[in-house]
């Protein structure tokens, strides 16, 4: 069953790239939405009969496939577990996934590579599927590497635009920087186990056997894989940029694959990090800090798609927080509503997108209350559930994350945090003020949306409003039942009642605060921040970000490699090897003199050499 | 009478051929050069045989003789087919094996 | 002490074909030092108590061999100017000389140092040699019969005129 939810995606993506390599002529057909929405449909079926046997017996699924490599001590086999954490990251996966695919089938419509589309997604799905269910982090690195590997596919859709180009390669080559810490990490972690079964349960039973150095390594090195994939400090600056892809694509990146996988693969390491809780405090700090840092750059965007990407940034921000601080549980709590109200607002901004025919500037669209109701109720749902008001599934899962920091003493952290609400809830109402209040031009038409984009937004409309239920604390008569379900070994502080409602408040009044600010400023007028202030103009410009990794990498790394190319590699390298050759064809024209062909002179030949051979044996005999 | 006199004489013959092979041009004397080393040879094969006291090595020598003899006539019908060719008795001539300067 | 002086003669008569051999421009005069040379040969042999190896050597080795050379070098009948430059015969000789003489000097070594003594078991005389020419050496006997047998027919066809074949395979 584990093994049909992986590799069902797979297979179809196979299927469908070679439909739509060996028949071009079949364009929009309906083979490719049923059979590219059918896929994952299954998966997601499938994943919650795993889900409900869970729940029966609460016993973790074990599958394997074949053994691949069978070296020594070094066994990896194709298998897949499913545990608690897996059974729930799967599951909204793959309902997620496979309403984005829904939706997808609308946004599509039309486009001439509509199957290659299909094959690409699937292929998303069917990595982070293999991800998510990997038994050992050897099949785990697989899928990470190809969740990168089809992002990298589906950032560059657009292959005809060059920047989208640069875009994909940007994230692919960011990724490749992440995956090396990953990849450094597997070895090492599996050299210190000297060999006592490379499972991750295996893994778990002798992680005592490790000392705190290695331990430290390992995790710090995991973390930069994290760090790559989750789009944190610093190697972030690739997700504004993958907004180059179609929007189901940037849907299915931020809510619910790709960018979960650092959260994810952190969360399945807990056992590791459980030890190292100094390695876990630098990983709060990070995401604290990429939190606020990706706020700030949201509050003056003004492209609807990339303030998204930094929220989604932000939020991510949020679960290394909850991660770091060992709340595991609420960070995976986290993930789970992220996606929904995620996958939501690109939904929404995807439909606006299509029905202002391809206008992504928030200050031009406007006044699109009436004209587009049912986008502007789910987006108002997502917004508010982004932004932490009650009883929408953001506000449970961030409240859970600041408690945790709050409780655990990092009050400083705590503090970003709220801050960081704040802020969350001014840009994203900017947006929706921006987009939906504000006067707009009249004389537009508005493209139709197809009810394929319009239903699987309702649904999630619902779940953002509901899936925070799931997780509800002791403090608001609920008994956290998604993160016992999970039973992750989180560290926890123990806060009084009151506390808790006190921190609920102030977030929510926070939130409010900043809802409140931003209809001031731009439910009527609004206008695009003006960069008049040195501050400002930082913070449009991204703190210059891109261009201090352009000075600083991309620049010496160009100049090298002209060094390389022009100096190094011909004159010295080129040189030495042209320069032997060279030699030895000189060496065999000299060697040709030998050979005139005259019988004498071979005969006078062999006798030197048998000549020579002589005079050292009898030197050798002791004759002479 | 010990046998190092004979020893001696065979390798002094042997050496003076290979110097004759190695260092003449005239065709006929190569081939005669080679058949003083095949008799060189054949007083060894009889040396040893007298020293063993076993018949092997004269009965080898014998066949050697044959030998000989099956060689002059392929090398002199060689050397006449050779002459008729180049009108020449040098061996020099006889050099189509050598490496061509152009195509090194 | 006369089977000495009988093999220093034989040895010098040897050595001194085979010089002249090697040394002379005329491939005829170079003959009859081969001549020489291998009747001395024959009369090694018989110094060594081998009389029916003497024999051969005189009529196969002198009687055919040099005689078919002589024959070849008379039919040839190559005139001075046919024959090979060689300016720098002697150099070569003693250039070549030089450098064969420490194989000369190895072979006699490796070959003295093994035996020192001839036999005293019992000399090989024809009779004995017949014996074990014709029970344990029966088939390489056989096989020179089929070599000499390919290199009279081998001969011929080397030696024919070039037009001659040209006309038989038309």
């Amino acid at each position: 069953m584990l093994s049909l939810i992986v590799v069902l995606p797979f297979l179809s993506a196979l299927f469908l790239g070679g439909l739509y390599l060996s028949r071009p002529q079949l364009q929009n057909s309906f083979i490719y939405t049923a059979v590219g929405i059918a896929s994952p449909a299954i998966s997601a079926i499938l994943s919650f009969v795993v889900l409900l046997r869970m729940f029966a017996d609460g016993n973790t699924v074990y599958e394997t496939l074949f053994q691949w490599i069978d070296i020594g001590s070094f066994q990896i086999a194709v298998a897949f577990m499913a545990d608690r954490l897996s059974v729930v990251m799967i599951s909204f996966i793959t309902l997620i996934g496979t309403l984005i695919h829904i939706y997808a089938a609308g946004y599509m419509r039309g486009d001439p590579c509509y199957g290659k589309f299909f094959s690409y997604f699937n292929l998303f799905m069917g990595s982070m599927l293999l991800l998510v269910l990997a038994d050992n982090p050897v099949m785990m690195f697989v899928g990470w590497e190809l969740v990168g590997l089809s992002s990298y596919l589906l950032i560059g859709f657009y292959h005809q635009d060059h920047a989208n180009i640069t875009a994909a390669n940007k994230a692919f080559i960011l990724n490749r920087v992440g995956d090396f810490g990953f990849i450094i990490a597997i070895a090492l972690l599996f050299v210190s186990l000297e060999g006592s079964g490379f499972t991750f349960d295996a893994i778990a039973a002798n992680i005592s056997t490790l000392s705190t150095e290695q331990l430290t390594l390992i995790g710090l090195l995991l973390f930069v894989g994290a760090m790559g994939k989750s789009a944190q400090i610093p190697l972030y600056v690739w997700l504004p940029d993958a907004m180059a892809g179609p929007t189901p694509v940037s849907a299915l990146i931020h809510a619910a694959t790709m960018v979960t996988a650092g959260v994810y693969m952190v969360a399945r390491y807990s056992f590791l990090y459980v030890e190292i809780p100094d390695v876990g405090l630098f990983i709060a700090y990070i995401g604290a800090a990429s939190a606020l840092f990706a706020a700030l750059m949201a509050t003056f965007e003004s492209d609807i798609k990339k303030i998204l990407a930094y929220s989604t940034m932000s939020q991510l921000g949020y679960m290394f927080i909850a991660v770091g601080l060992g709340a595991y549980s609420s960070g995976i709590f986290h993930v789970f509503t992220h996606a929904f109200f995620k996958a939501l607002l690109f939904m929404g901004a995807g439909a606006v997108i299509i029905a202002l025919h391809h206008e992504q500037n928030i200050f031009k669209m406007g006044a699109l209350k009436k004209a587009l109701p049912v986008v502007y109720v789910s987006m108002f749902i997502a917004t508010l559930a982004i932004s932490g008001i009650p009883p929408f599934a953001g506000f449970f899962s961030k409240d859970a994350i600041l408690m945790a920091a709050f409780s655990s003493e990092h009050y400083d952290i705590w503090a970003v945090g709220l801050f960081t609400a704040f802020l969350t809830a001014f840009y994203m109402f900017r947006l929706l003020f921006s987009v939906f209040f504000a006067e707009g031009s009249k004389e537009r038409t508005l493209q139709e949306l197809p009810g394929s984009m319009t239903r699987p937004m309702l649904f999630l409309a619902l779940g953002s409003a509901t899936v925070g239920f799931l997780g509800l604390n002791e403090a608001f008569g609920g008994h956290s039942w998604f993160q016992h379900f999970l039973s992750l070994p989180d560290v926890v502080h123990e806060v009084s009642h009151s506390q808790e409602y006190m921190l609920a408040a102030l977030s929510v009044a926070v939130a409010l605060m900043g809802m409140g600010l931003s209809y001031r400023m731009f439910a009527h007028n609004p206008q695009a921040a003006k960069s008049d202030q040195w501050l400002k103009t930082l913070i449009i410009k991204k703190f210059y970000v891109d261009e201090l990794y352009d000075v600083m990498l991309v620049k010496p790394l160009l100049l090298l490699s002209r060094l390389i190319a022009t100096v190094i590699d011909p004159k010295i390298v080129d040189a030495l090897i042209m320069g032997l050759s060279k030699s030895y064809l000189l060496m065999g024209r000299g060697f040709a003199r030998l050979q005139t062909g005259r019988v004498g002179d071979y005969a006078l030949q062999i006798l030197i050499g048998v000549s020579l051979m002589s005079t050292y044996i009898l030197f050798k005999l002791g004759m002479m | 009478m010990t046998p190092e006199p004979f020893f001696f004489l065979a390798a002094l013959l042997f050496s003076i051929a290979l110097v004759g092979v190695v260092s003449r041009r005239n065709l006929f004397v190569i081939y005669m050069s080679i058949e003083l080393m095949l008799t060189s040879t054949s007083l060894v094969l009889v040396i040893f045989s007298k020293v063993l006291g076993s018949a092997d090595g004269s009965v080898m020598a014998l066949l050697m003789i044959a030998v000989i003899a099956a060689e002059a006539a392929l090398f002199l019908a060689m050397i006449i087919h050779l002459y008729r060719r180049n009108r020449t008795l040098d061996s020099e001539m006889c050099d189509e094996l050598k490496q061509e300067a152009n195509n090194a | 002490m006369l089977e000495l002086s009988l093999f220093v003669i034989l040895a010098l008569f040897i050595v001194g074909g085979a010089v002249a051999t090697i040394t002379n421009r005329q491939p005829l005069f170079s003959a009859f030092g081969f001549l020489v040379s291998m009747l001395a040969m024959a009369g090694v042999f018989g110094l060594l108590e081998n009389q029916f190896l003497a024999l051969a050597q005189i009529m196969v080795s002198v009687g055919a061999v040099v005689v078919l050379n002589i024959l070849s070098i008379m039919t040839v009948n190559a005139k001075e100017e046919n024959l090979p430059q060689e300016p720098y015969k002697y150099r070569w000789i003693l250039l070549s000389g030089v450098l064969v003489s420490p194989v000369t000097f190895l072979i006699y070594k490796s070959m003295s140092m093994a035996y020192q003594h001839f036999s005293t078991l019992e000399t090989v005389n024809t009779k004995v040699m017949g014996e074990t020419l014709f029970s344990a050496w029966v088939l390489p006997f056989e096989i020179v019969s089929i070599l000499l047998l390919s290199a009279m027919v081998g001969a011929i066809v080397i030696a024919r005129k070039k037009d001659v074949i040209a006309k038989e395979t038309r």
